[in-house]
């Protein structure tokens, strides 16, 4: 029994650090002793419940067209996001931020998704055209379980956030050519933003796959609200598990559910865009 | 307007105006405000009615309830209905948590994230059960909650991680979120969370009740236990993108329980469960098989799932077995070696733990300084878990001397080394002994 317990023990203190810092409050001996210790699993010595992981793809226009109001706006509004969505994933879900920049060049903000909770926002400056196609490559390349996707435990399919004021400057249907092939953003929650005159809903409908999940502003205040209410969205449903069609009274199949999470994203984001049309300017949400 | 501005005046029903200080949560159905209202401070669950299937009908279950009144004090329950706003947006006032609570997601998540309120900044404090008995008696208290709410006709519904606060220092569990909680049979709209809801409504065949409930009660005293999810193992982490489609196989008609004795394809991962690897084998069998009872046999079939009074007969005897060792191990006598038939030792430190054999049940309680026993264990006609009834204490005018205090009302009679029995009065106790015997009334208990 004691040699089988030894060899389970070893294992368990390959786990991370916060069993580390617990074992280290109680147990004062030498590492040498350790050894006699390996029956002493303590039944309160638990690590964090496994969780599911939940990437948040931001991908945002850092073109010149985008300096001044808008750029200053985003920057401002990304900042007081980050605390709002920090507690959608609850004890199920780790939910991890990862930001791609565009312009002539294409930028991550960190080298790979950071937890959100550890999250700071770097503020961004805008210059250059357009590299939207770029952008797309970038996305699906990283978007693999051999780079940015790579937790080991189960992922849900990642949310993926884009925002633009204007026409890409390269061609972004080679980029979304490369995406069509990655069943991570087959899968994923995908929602874009479309700001000013420029931006072309059309052309954002081809990137999420439908004109529900597209939504467009026209005012600095609009923005904010937008990226409030797409973000915290997108994060709400990306982090949980599928919900029920609560009508259904029959076994509900694979086709049934196939694609209900973006399903669900659109017809949110319409109603909250829809209430907020409604409420107009004079409406003070307290940004 | 779903949304309520700080400082805003929100009508109640009867009267008088509750004010809107900040916000404290949010979830599926609305935003959680705290407000004062009469000079007390109150939490306000304030609904976004676009997501209520029929409003009316829900609000009122929820005025039922507020009538009806908690099932017990376990429970945060709806006190005031607010007046409707001019859109039709209503909410209710109930308790705040006390500060001593913990939510149960940040005692699975083991911390919990304070927030600096001038910087934004978050850091991240432990959270974690103060001694295994706390542990034990927070499990208890969670099943004794649900089974005093389904006594009553109800079912909670909703039943996941986010219903619950727990005192980790002394296990006191108070269940809030009640406002789904319906007569068993009627469903105003609420499916449950993914994890914890049973595989019948998954699949979409079956509506919240009594028996879903208990599904998912197994599933939370899992995660509470063994620090993971039932169902999750090798066959669904291979799926490794968790969609909609796979979530509906693997929570649903396809469940597989991560220790089901005869299908060996789900099993917990090293380097993702080790939590659930780690305790399951802590754990004595007793309580392994009622988790295999529910999630094998009760899986697919309601009628099969482990009933409430079980889980708490289960866990009772549980905090009973509990030895808290000298030497500073605490744990289970699954988990203790037997010296003799009546004697556990410390596989440790050596240290032997004479035990005390009860006429009413067919298992040993080990004795150590601050063991104890409750009222429940030892009067039949008390349901009492958590009034101690004695509690084995060391002499104070006599240090070394060690005794069982009879802590309850109830006097004791205790057979001496003299043979003669003597009456141990409540506040006093007797010295242990080879061949002590206590009678308590109907049960009897002899030091084994």
């Amino acid at each position: 029994m004691s040699k089988n317990k030894k060899a389970k023990n070893n294992a368990v203190q390959a786990v991370p650090a916060e069993t580390e810092t617990q074992t280290a409050a109680v147990n004062t001996q030498p590492a040498d002793d350790l050894d006699m210790f390996d029956f002493d699993d303590d039944p309160l010595g638990a690590t964090g419940v496994s969780r599911k992981s939940l990437v948040i793809f931001f991908l945002i226009d850092t073109s010149g067209s985008m300096r001044g109001t808008k750029m200053g706006e985003l920057n401002t509004v990304m900042e007081e996001l980050i605390p709002e969505i920090r507690r959608v994933g609850e004890a199920d879900t780790e939910v991890k931020v990862a930001v791609l920049t565009f312009s002539t060049d294409v930028k991550w903000m960190y080298a790979e998704p950071i937890a959100i909770e550890d999250f700071e926002w770097a503020r961004l400056n805008a210059s250059g055209v357009t590299s939207m196609g770029e952008a797309f490559k970038e996305l699906s390349a990283r978007m693999s379980r051999n780079s940015f996707l790579n937790s080991p435990s189960l992922s849900f399919a990642p949310v993926i956030f884009l925002m633009t004021d204007g026409y890409p400057s390269d061609d972004y249907k080679e980029g979304l050519a490369a995406l069509a092939n990655n069943s991570w953003y087959k899968f994923g929650l995908k929602a874009a933003l479309g700001i000013g005159n420029e931006a072309n809903d059309d052309m954002l409908a081809e990137f999420t796959g439908s004109k529900d999940t597209v939504v467009h502003a026209y005012t600095g205040n609009q923005l904010a609200q937008m990226i409030k209410i797409v973000a915290v969205t997108a994060s709400q449903i990306g982090s949980k598990s599928m919900t029920l069609a609560d009508q259904n009274e029959a076994e509900l199949s694979d086709e049934d559910v196939y694609a209900a999470k973006q399903k669900m994203l659109g017809q949110q984001i319409q109603e909250l865009v829809k209430q907020n049309d409604s409420e107009d300017v004079s409406f003070d949400t307290g940004w | 307007m779903t949304e309520l501005k700080i400082g805003q005046e929100v009508e109640m029903e009867y009267g008088g105006t509750a004010v809107v200080e900040k916000i404290i949560g949010s979830g599926g159905q609305g935003v959680v405000y705290l407000v004062e209202y009469n000079g007390m401070k109150w939490a306000l669950k304030w609904y976004d009615i676009n997501k209520i299937k029929d409003p009316a009908e829900f609000k009122n279950n929820i005025k039922r309830n507020i009538t009806d009144g908690a099932p017990s004090n376990k429970f945060l329950w709806p006190r005031y209905m607010t007046k409707d706003a001019p859109d039709g947006t209503f909410g209710y006032l109930m308790e705040l948590k006390p500060d001593s609570f913990d939510s149960f997601v940040d005692i699975l998540n083991t911390y919990k994230l304070v927030v600096d309120p001038l910087t934004g900044r978050a850091h991240k404090e432990v959270v974690r059960f103060t001694d295994l008995h706390a542990m034990v008696t927070a499990v208890i208290n969670i099943v004794n909650a649900f089974r005093q709410l389904h006594r009553v006709g109800k079912s909670y519904q909703d039943l996941n991680d986010g219903g619950f606060f727990i005192n980790v220092d002394t296990g006191a569990v108070l269940v809030c979120d009640c406002d789904n909680i319906a007569p068993d049979g009627s469903n105003f709209g609420i499916g449950g969370k993914p994890g914890y809801m049973a595989p019948e409504i998954v699949r979409g065949i079956a509506k919240p009740d009594v028996q879903t409930d208990k599904y998912s009660l197994a599933v939370v005293l899992f995660k509470l236990l063994f620090r993971g999810d039932p169902m999750e193992g090798e066959k669904v982490v291979k799926d490794v993108c968790l969609t909609e489609a796979s979530e509906l196989r693997h929570y649903g008609a396809e469940a597989l329980f991560v220790y089901d004795p005869d299908d060996a394809s789900n099993r917990p991962v090293r380097g993702i469960h080790d939590n659930v690897i780690r305790f399951w084998r802590m754990y004595p069998d007793y309580i392994k098989d009622a988790f295999i009872q529910s999630f094998t046999a009760g899986l697919h079939d309601p009628n099969k799932r482990v009933i409430e009074n079980e889980w708490q007969q289960l866990f009772i005897r549980l905090r009973s077995e509990i030895i808290s060792c000298p030497c500073g191990r605490t744990n289970f006598t699954s988990m203790f070696e037997m010296q003799d038939p009546s004697t556990y030792r410390c596989p440790k430190c050596g240290m032997t733990f004479a035990t005390l054999e009860f006429s009413n049940r067919d298992h040993l309680m080990p004795l150590y300084i601050g063991s104890k026993f409750y009222e429940c264990e030892v009067y039949d006609d008390s349901d009492d878990f958590l009034s101690v009834a004695g509690e084995l204490v060391e002499n104070k005018l006599k240090p070394g001397v060690l005794g069982l205090k009879n802590c309850s009302e109830r006097p004791w009679k205790v057979k001496m080394p003299d043979g003669g029995i003597y009456d141990v009065a409540p506040g006093k106790g007797c010295p242990i002994w080879q061949g002590l015997e206590i009678n308590f009334g109907t049960v009897t208990a002899k030091l084994g």
